[in-house]
Order: structure tokens, then C-alpha cells, then sequence
């Protein structure tokens, strides 16, 4: 019969209606339906589901009663039981099957792990809603342009507090680097130096009303005298053994602090222990070491430290934190500080304030915070993005392995069904067998997370720990992953299992229907494919941008150069010449210079505006400002285009300037410069230019080559660079740090590389270049995964064929071809996809580099063909043992 | 046994019931009312009479064998009972009862 009734009422109907009445309404209304339908289909259609409608009445419907029909635990004890011997009878799928899933859900929950780690930061403040930093609005001379920053002018603080009322709270914050501590014994003896290269906070007691960061001794009331300080029970143990014993203790500091161009130091000062906090979470951007009680050395001087009543001084790092009052307009607020700003600014200065919000802070890549720990949300996006595909590959793995041995299960179904079981109660089979199969996954996956975790800490500088009972969020998250995989990767094979017509199923013909099957598994072996090429050819990408990071030339020379930084105070200008002598009479050093800073630096330069040719104004935008002695060109071998390098001098008396500066001036030869004068810091230098050095890369790939200033002044230099003959460079390093340790007794002697200082510019792009690297290893493993399980069903499938073929004369080489064909098209398929999308990202990230490696096609058929060399190896295990069995083997039995 | 009463549609299903004597299922009795009565009658309406009067005892039902044209599902034939039979007798009488009272008035052509 062709003409059946629509579907849907029918279903309805026979939901519904009960038992007693249905065969007569639904036979009743099928032969009406089939009488009507040689009129009209389309009304036959609608009168019978009009008919259905109008037996939706009390009369026949079912009773609400639910009949019991079969004991349902009984059932499902079964399943797990006939589930676990087809894993056993199984042994290779059920092992491909796991080991895919386990491997998908471990890369997933140490994924989940780092986010749910960088999504937690700072949230364990009990205001935490209420907490917003105040940032600097710049908006620059082009205008267009606005731009955050974290540093506040100095009065900012106070001011803030007697303008605005209404804030609970107002603290000022200070994060130090480098500071040299020395640990007193109780005659005020030094007995050990440390050096902290951050931790070091001067703030006040409202810090910690804000925050929520408990006291193990003292009290925080202690921070409102100056010259306390709490130390955090780490650091109370390294500085004093027992942070017991700690409060009470004197330590010496020796802080610095940076205004505007200069780095600047006061006289060591001695402070007292006044209590001892607990361990500082991982997840605060607050890295707390040691506080300083604010109004502490410079942070109370009024003449030149942070108490310094003008609101254009201000330093790098010198924060200032609220406490909003419940329930106040943010926007509101904001206004009113936008307002306040131009009051309180000279009129000249277009800067104005805003508050941001703490749960902002830790996303905010652009402004940054206090531990360099910002990561964006996008990145976050990308990795969620990368768990998920990586999930997806594993489920495609267990699809295709499922409904390619549905084949196989056939006879198990058909038999199922001539006993009596439905189609509900074998999807309930099939489902449950999957969910042991991903339960058994999810525990291999815990522990693999487990024993990974360490290694992804280290690559990633995370301190997690897969701790259930501190974490109940990872059992959660697990058992969603165990119940979204059961249902992603079970519901399709138990609905093509469940489907088979049990009569053919008996008669051993192939279920009908496969060859969509089959074009289904092929769409998702190419859509596994698509995504491990994307990442092959995105870490390509990456690791050649890293390489180009590393070994482009820079312009100046960086091998075997170490930097030893020194303390800013009048002993080390004095001590240089001493020290330059000592340094070069040792064996195997090159040359010494003194410098402010390095050729390159990120982020960290001194930026000066400056009147150029005694013009009225000064030029509309900034150079870099580097002090160096007359040896600096020579050590790190810049290059002159023209006029001559500086001359030893004290007063600053001559400027170098880059080609960069040159061009933006609008001079077209270098040598046109020469002899003009440069004045910068309000005239306080004045000075000419006597050479032009060749532009170098003064700042990191990211950015273009920037105008540039050397010139010299010794109370600036703040490091030594050493040039170091390559052989016997550990002896020399000895050498130097003896000579080091003489010179500065009360100093930490402490020492980088260049290089190492270059790489650690890109030390983001290193943990991801590594990220992208494992991330794609699996990709593309749990891809050959399924393929490896797809070419070996489809030997067994094919066995006969095979074996016909060798027969009429095909040799193993025309077999393994014949198994090699298919896939290698859809390789290419992927590939064809593939391609356009990675470009497309790849571009895309490469343009936050000024400098970048162009994207040359070689590097997609590198991917391409790795892809396909790597398919090729994993089917040929199954191709050439399909080849090189014997037919009469395959062919002796029907 | 008090009798139960009938409704005007019901007895006109019942009616038919016997009319069509061993034949009368759903669909045919839905048809032969449509051609007598010329108006449209839905399925339904006949479902529900034929249920009411089978639970008062007026009709009984068995099923036939199954035919491909109907989905294969069987027929359900009703024929009436003796209780059926006596309802439609008393109905009947009752109806010319009152039918004989009327006085010949003429309605004047």
C-alpha cells in the first residue's frame, strides 16, 4: 500500500488513544483517508488529521494510569552485562574506542581546569562586586586614539577621598621591583640579602578592608606607621626560618622607584615585622610578598616621592583602588570623575579617569595588572574552542566505529527483535553500552589529567592541582562530559542499530541504508581531518613566527652578552670606572658598557618628548631614550650611517639618533641631522646630534622600530653589559660575579643573558606555540585513531572482494592502492577546507606582529602532506595485511 | 432494569445499525447517514454514539478479518441487540402514540 496517512497525527493518535478503541478509529480513519486521498492528497491529509483531532476526547483516551510492563532494573542489569562482553569480545575497538574518548575528555578537563583557574581570579573577595581600580584615560595628540593605563597621578588618593564622600573606601597602591633586602639580626647587623623582583607593595590598612587576605599575627592597623611592614608566611620562613618568630624582627630595604623618565632610589631604610599574613592565593593578581605600610621612604616624601602634590607626576605602577558603596551608578560615577578630571588638571592635559571594575582586571591585556598573569578572553575562547573540537574528534571516532560494526551486530538486533524488544529498548542498550564505554573513559581521562597536570603547570606557569575534594566543580564537570559524550556519541549508532529490519538482519543481507552510512562516517572522518590539518598548519605557522622571533638579525648583536644590573645610588657611578677595569681584565671579557637599558627593550623604555632645532614646540610624537656610555655602540656592534659615535663625557654633552628619528623628522639623508640639537626634559638637556646609528629593532616584533635617543649621563646607567668570548664562559661567569660580589658586598648579584631577555618577550607566544604543538599531536593521533579503526572494519568487510580480486590477478600493490584511494581523497577533501580557514586565523593572529613572516604556500603542503603521510602510514597496517593475505583463505567459505 | 434513554443522534446510528444488518461499521454507517440525511457527519460524532449505546447494552460489536486497505487493521461491526431492538420499538411507538394524537388541523395550502 503507498498511500499512508500523515505521520504525525497518526503518531498522536495512537499516543493517546486508548487500546480498546484504537485499531477501530485508526482503521476507520485510514480507509476514509484512502478514499479521500484519490481526490485530493493534500485535503485527505487535512480532514484526517481533523478526524484525529476530533477523537481527542474523554472517551478514548488512555487512562492515566500507567501499566507496569517490565521490570526496567532487571533490563538494564542485562545491558551492562551483554555490553561488557562485547567490549571483551571487541577487544581492538573497545581499546581504539577508550583510549580516543579518555584522551579527548583528559585534553577537556585539564582545559576546563586552566579556565575555570583563569576565570577565578580574585573572586574570593567578599566585596569583590564593589572593588574598581581607577585607570588613566590617555587620549593622545592624534586624538583618535584613547588608551588605559593603571598608574594614577600621585594626588590622586588623597583627593579622590575628599571629593567623593561616598566611596567606602579609597587605597593607594604601590607595586615595587627589585628591591635588595637585607634580614637585620637584633643588633641591626645584616645576616642574609634577598632580592625580590616583585611582591614588594607599599599600601595602607584600607588595602586589606577591601581585600580579603587573612592575618596570621599582628594586625593590619600596624600599616597606617610608617616603616611596618607584613610579610606573607612564605616569605617570614625564607627570611626567618619560623614566621612564628617573625613579628618584631628588622629587615632592610633598598627600594627604587621610577618618575616619569628616571629610576630613582632613596637611602636604604629599616623596617620592623608587624605581622605575618597567610599564604596569597594563585588566583589574585595581587602576588603579595611583602607590605609596606604606605607613607613609607618615598612613598611619603612630598618633594620628590609619591606624596608630591602635582597631578602630572606619577609612576609606573602606582595604583589606586575603591570601595564603592552599595548600589551607586557606575556610569554616573564615572561622569562625575570625567568632570573632576578637568577641574583638577592643567588645561593642556586631555586625560581624564575612569573606574574599572575588579572582575575586569585579570582580562585586561591591554593595561595589565600587578602580576603579568592577564590573559584574554579571547585566548580563553580559543582554548574552549580547541576542548571542544578536540571532544568532537574523539565522539566522531566512536560514531564511526559504532555504525561501521553495526553491520556486524546485525544478527544480535534481529534476533532482539523476534523476541520481542522495540526499538526504545534496544536504543536504552546501545545507549547504555556507550555509557559504559565513556565511563570507563572519563576514569582513565581523571587519571591522565592527573599525571599531565604537572607538566602542563610547568609549560604554563599555573600551579593547579587536580584536587577532587577542593574542587567539586572538576566531579561535575566530568559527570557532564560523561552524560553530553554518551548522548553525542550514542544516540546516533543506537538509532542506526535499532533500526534494522530484523528480517533482513536474520537473512545475513546488509542492512539497506548503508551507503549513506557510509557517506556519513566519510563526512566526519573529513571534518576530523579538516580540524588536526587547521592545527598542523597553525603550529607550523607558529613555531616559524617563533623561530623568526628568534633568529631574525636585530640590527645589533645579542650573542653572548650578559647584563648585570646594578643600584642607581651615587657609589655605583662612582665605583664604574673601577669596575670596568676589573670586568676587563678578566680572561675572556670582550667589552663592558654601562648603559640605562639594553638595545631592546618591551615595554620598559623611557619615552621623552623633545624640541627638535630650537623650535617653539615640541614634535608631536616621542622618542626612546637610552643613556650610554661611548663603549655601547661598539659592545652590542650598531651600526653608524653617519657622523661619529658619543665621546665620554659627564654632563651629557651629544646625542645618537636612529634612522627612524630621522625619517620621522622628514630629513631625507642621515647626514642632514648632524649638528642640529635635540633638547628634551623641558631643556634640562640640551644637546647636538653627532651620529646616526642604522634603525634596529629598539622594541619587540610587535611593534615598528621607534624614533630613538642615546646619549650620555652616568648617574642613569643601571646595568653593565659584558661581551664574553664564547669559549670558557662559565669560568669567566665566576670571574665576574667575584669581581661583582667585592664591588657590591650588600647586593644580590643577579644576571641575564640577552638572548634569554629577547626570548622573554615572547614568552606567550612560546606557551602557546607549545600548546598549539600537543593540541594538534592529538588532533591528528585521535583522527589516525578512527582511521586506523575504519580501515580495519573495512578489511573485514572487504575481505571477499579482496580476495576476488587477487584471484583475477590484482597484485598487493593494486590492493593496498585500492585501500589508500578513498582516503587520500578525503585527506584532500579536508585539506581543500582546511586551508582557507587556517589562513584565514593564522593572518589574523600574525597581525599583532609589525614583524612577521609572510605565509608561503609551502607551508600548507608541508601540513597537507604530513596529514596524508601520516593517514597513509596508519591504513597501511590494514592494507598491506589485506594484501598479503591468502584468497583461498577468505574465498573457501560462504 | 430501568431502560436507558436514547439521544436523537443515537437513534438515528442504531437505526442504521439494524439497517445494515452485519455490515454496519464505522465507516459505513457514516456514509449511508451522509447519502440519507445529505448533511456532512463526522466520524467521530458516530465513534461516540456507537460507544454510548454499546455500554448501555443497545449494540454489540465483533471484529472482522484484516484488509489491506485499511491500514490492516480490522473492521469492528456492530449489530444491535435485543434491548437495541425493544429501545427502537418503544421509541417507535411512542413516536406514532403522539403522531395519532395530533388533530388533523390543515395548514391551509
Amino acid at each position: 500500500m503507498n498511500v499512508k496517512p500523515p505521520n504525525w497525527p497518526l503518531r498522536f493518535l495512537r499516543w493517546f488513544c486508548s487500546e480498546d478503541y484504537l485499531e477501530e478509529i485508526e482503521g476507520d480513519l485510514t480507509e476514509i483517508f484512502i478514499s479521500r486521498h484519490e481526490h485530493s492528497p493534500a485535503k485527505a491529509r487535512r480532514q484526517f488529521f481533523w478526524n484525529v483531532l476530533k477523537h481527542f476526547r474523554p472517551e478514548f483516551i488512555k487512562s492515566l494510569k500507567l501499566k507496569p510492563r517490565y521490570n526496567p532494573t532487571i533490563m538494564i542489569r542485562n545491558n551492562f552485562k551483554t555490553s561488557f562482553r562485547n567490549l571483551v569480545r571487541n577487544r581492538n575497538y573497545a581499546f581504539i574506542n577508550i583510549a580516543g574518548l579518555a584522551i579527548g575528555i583528559a585534553v577537556c578537563t585539564i582545559i576546563f581546569m586552566i579556565i575555570q583557574f583563569q576565570s577565578g581570579f580574585d573572586n574570593f573577595h567578599s566585596k569583590k562586586d564593589r572593588i574598581y581600580r581607577v585607570l588613566t584615560e590617555y587620549h593622545h595628540a592624534d586624538a583618535a586614539t584613547i588608551s588605559y593605563g593603571k598608574n594614577v597621578p600621585f594626588p590622586m588618593p588623597t583627593s579622590l577621598k575628599t571629593a567623593f564622600p561616598q566611596l567606602e573606601q579609597v587605597t593607594p597602591i604601590y607595586a615595587s621591583h627589585n628591591d635588595e633586602l637585607q634580614v637585620l639580626d637584633d643588633n641591626g647587623t645584616p645576616v642574609k640579602n634577598f632580592k625580590e623582583k616583585t611582591g614588594v607593595f607599599y599600601t595602607d590598612p584600607s588595602f586589606f578592608s577591601m581585600f580579603d587576605f587573612p592575618l596570621l599575627a599582628g594586625s593590619y592597623a600596624s600599616l597606617k606607621d610608617p616603616n611596618n611592614v607584613l610579610l606573607t608566611k612564605e616569605i617570614a620562613e625564607t627570611y626567618f626560618g619560623d614566621w612564628k618568630t617573625a613579628t618584631g624582627k628588622s629587615i632592610k630595604l633598598t627600594g627604587t622607584y621610577r618618575v616619569g623618565a628616571g629610576l630613582f632610589q632613596f637611602p636604604p631604610i629599616v623596617l620592623k615585622v608587624s605581622g605575618v599574613l597567610a599564604s596569597i592565593p594563585a588566583n589574585t593578581d595581587f602576588q603579595l610578598k611583602l607590605v609596606v605600610a604606605y607613607g613609607t621612604d618615598f612613598t611619603g616624601d612630598k618633594e620628590y616621592g609619591f606624596q608630591n602634590p602635582d597631578w602630572n607626576g606619577t609612576a609606573p605602577d602606582y595604583g589606586c583602588y575603591v570601595l564603592l558603596p552599595p548600589n551607586i551608578s557606575v556610569d554616573n560615577l564615572n561622569q562625575q570623575l570625567k568632570e573632576y578630571s578637568r577641574k583638577v588638571q592643567s588645561p593642556e592635559k586631555k586625560d581624564s579617569y575612569i573606574i574599572q571594575s575588579l572582575s575586569a582586571v585579570h582580562y585586561d591585556t591591554q593595561t595589565g595588572d600587578y602580576s603579568n598573569k592577564t590573559i584574554s578572553r579571547q585566548l580563553l575562547n580559543v582554548l574552549w574552542l580547541i576542548a571542544a573540537f578536540i571532544l568532537l574528534i574523539a565522539c566522531v571516532n566512536f560514531i564511526n566505529l559504532s555504525t561501521a560494526q553495526a553491520v556486524n551486530r546485525a544478527k544480535e538486533v534481529g534476533v532482539r527483535k523476534v523476541l520481542g524488544s522495540n526499538k526504545s529498548q534496544l536504543q536504552m542498550q546501545f545507549i547504555v553500552e556507550t555509557f559504559l564505554i565513556v565511563t570507563i573513559a572519563v576514569v582513565l581521562a581523571a587519571g591522565i589529567s592527573f599525571f599531565a597536570l604537572p607538566s602542563v603547570n610547568r609549560l604554563l606557569e599555573l600551579s593547579l592541582s587536580f584536587n577532587v575534594l577542593n574542587n567539586p566543580a572538576i566531579i561535575l564537570f566530568l559527570l557532564t562530559v560523561t552524560i553530553v559524550v554518551t548522548l553525542l556519541a550514542g544516540f546516533y549508532p543506537s538509532i542506526v542499530l535499532s533500526r534494522f529490519n530484523p528480517v533482513n538482519a536474520l537473512k545475513s543481507k546488509r542492512a539497506t541504508g548503508n551507503a549513506k552510512g557510509i557517506s556519513l562516517r566519510r563526512g566526519l572522518v573529513v571534518f576530523q581531518f579538516v580540524i588536526a590539518q587547521a592545527l598542523i598548519i597553525g603550529t607550523l605557522i607558529i613555531v616559524k613566527q617563533m623561530d623568526f622571533f628568534m633568529n631574525q638579525p636585530l640590527g645589533f648583536d645579542k650573542e653572548a652578552i650578559v647584563n648585570v644590573p646594578f643600584r642607581p645610588d651615587s657609589t655605583a657611578s662612582k665605583l664604574a670606572n673601577y669596575l670596568r677595569q676589573q670586568l676587563l681584565s678578566v680572561n675572556g671579557v670582550q667589552a663592558v658598557s654601562f648603559s640605562s637599558h639594553t638595545p631592546v627593550e618591551d615595554d620598559n623604555d623611557m619615552w621623552s618628548t623633545f624640541k627638535f632645532n630650537h623650535a617653539a614646540k615640541e614634535e608631536d610624537f616621542q622618542a626612546i631614550t637610552k643613556f650610554a656610555d661611548n663603549e655601547y655602540v661598539s659592545t652590542y656592534k650598531l651600526q653608524l650611517v653617519a657622523g661619529r659615535n658619543l665621546q665620554q663625557s659627564d654632563p651629557t654633552k651629544e646625542f645618537l639618533v636612529n634612522e627612524s628619528l630621522v625619517r620621522s623628522l622628514g630629513f631625507k639623508k642621515p647626514e642632514d641631522i648632524l649638528n642640529k640639537e635635540v633638547s628634551i626634559w623641558n631643556g634640562l638637556i640640551k644637546c647636538p646630534v653627532v651620529g646616526v646609528v642604522k634603525d634596529f629593532n629598539d622594541r619587540s616584533f610587535r611593534q615598528n622600530v621607534a624614533p630613538l635617543l642615546i646619549t650620555t649621563n652616568i648617574t642613569m646607567y643601571r646595568q653593565a653589559a659584558i661581551k664574553l668570548a664564547t669559549n670558557n664562559m662559565s669560568s669567566t661567569m665566576q670571574s665576574v660575579k667575584k669581581i661583582w660580589e667585592q664591588t657590591f658586598p650588600n647586593y644580590v648579584y643577579d644576571y641575564k643573558f640577552l638572548d634569554d631577555k629577547i626570548e622573554s618577550f615572547y614568552k606567550q607566544e612560546n606557551q602557546l606555540s607549545q600548546l598549539y604543538k600537543i593540541f594538534a599531536a592529538i588532533a591528528i593521533f585521535l583522527s589516525c585513531l578512527g582511521l586506523y579503526g575504519l580501515a580495519s572494519f573495512m578489511a573485514v568487510q572487504r575481505v571477499k572482494e579482496v580476495g576476488i580480486r587477487k584471484v583475477l590477478g590484482a597484485s598487493s600493490g593494486n590492493i593496498v592502492y585500492l585501500f589508500s584511494k578513498e582516503f587520500i581523497i578525503l585527506i584532500t577533501v579536508a585539506f581543500a577546507i582546511a586551508t582557507p580557514i587556517a589562513w584565514y586565523y593564522m593572518h589574523q593572529w600574525l597581525q599583532d606582529y609589525a614583524y612577521r613572516i609572510n605565509i608561503s604556500w609551502w607551508l600548507f603542503a608541508a601540513g597537507g602532506l604530513a596529514a596524508i603521510i601520516i593517514a597513509l602510514t596508519t591504513i597501511s597496517f590494514q592494507a598491506i595485511k589485506a594484501a598479503s593475505a591468502n584468497p583461498v583463505k577468505s574465498l573457501r567459505t560462504e | 432494569m430501568k431502560l436507558h434513554s436514547i439521544g436523537e443522534f443515537e437513534e438515528l446510528v442504531l437505526l442504521m445499525v439494524a439497517a445494515l444488518h452485519d455490515e454496519a461499521y464505522g465507516v459505513s454507517i457514516q456514509d449511508a447517514l451522509v447519502e440519507k440525511l445529505s448533511k456532512n457527519i463526522n466520524i467521530s460524532a458516530i465513534h461516540v454514539a456507537l460507544k454510548r449505546m454499546e455500554d448501555k447494552g443497545f449494540v454489540k460489536s465483533r471484529f472482522g478479518g484484516i484488509t489491506e486497505d485499511r491500514g490492516g487493521r480490522r473492521k469492528k461491526y456492530y449489530v444491535i441487540t435485543a434491548l437495541g431492538k425493544r429501545m427502537l420499538d418503544s421509541q417507535y411507538e411512542l413516536r406514532t402514540e403522539l403522531y395519532k394524537m395530533m388533530p388533523k388541523i390543515s395548514f391551509g395550502r
